[in-house]
């Protein structure tokens, strides 16, 4: 199965959107909070993040892909195309 | 102080300054939970949308507003995290995009 991981922060109203996005299409995710985690952790995560998005900003959506901000119409284009490869490869 | 009472003052700024807030309003109210959220963190209202450090010398430039509000809405229309707005966006004359981060890069 293909991993979707969301890297967002708590307060970032932005985030709750692709979060709500996710939810809505039913995309299993796993979503990191960089902001609710120590500042080992914080480190820790931004670095990682930073492998996919230089910049480290919220929401980065990880799918094989990056996709930086909230843009509906291209996220639902990238999603769809992910499920599709992942149905036609089952 | 409110989320509600916090609205209420950074609209009466913002129109002094010739801009608006977002006009939908549950989600500038959640911006505006973010902003409190991080001064209780932190002691200062730092943008909801940034990784704040909680150095505040560090962090300085993404205080509310931020260092990048009035360019960003100059070339988008809004600032990064959509707080603040201009009336052309909040009237959708102009595409409503993301807006891409123009504070430099930190290591």
């Amino acid at each position: 199965m293909r991993k979707v991981t969301l890297f967002a922060l708590s307060t970032c109203p932005v985030c709750k959107k692709v979060k709500a996005f996710l939810d809505e299409h039913n995309i299993q995710h796993e979503i990191i909070e960089v902001d609710t985690l120590d500042s080992g952790e914080q480190w820790l995560m931004t670095k990682e993040l930073q492998k996919y998005n230089p910049q480290a900003t919220y929401p980065t959506l990880v799918i094989c892909d990056v996709l930086k901000g909230y843009d509906p119409e291209l996220l639902k284009k990238k999603l769809i195309d992910a499920i599709a490869s992942e149905s036609n490869s089952s | 102080m409110t989320p509600e009472a916090l609205y209420e003052i950074l609209n009466n700024f913002a129109h002094q300054q010739g801009l608006e807030l977002n006009k939908d309003k549950d989600f500038t109210l959640d911006i505006i939970r973010g902003l409190l959220k991080n001064e209780e963190r932190y002691g200062y209202r730092s943008c909801p949308c940034r990784l704040a450090t909680g150095i505040k010398e560090r962090d300085e430039d993404i205080i509310c507003p931020c260092k990048y509000r009035d360019d960003d809405i100059k070339e988008y229309g809004s600032c990064y995290c959509y707080l603040y707005v201009s009336k052309e966006w909040n009237e959708g004359k102009i595409p409503h995009v993301v807006v891409p981060e123009r504070r430099p890069l930190r290591r």
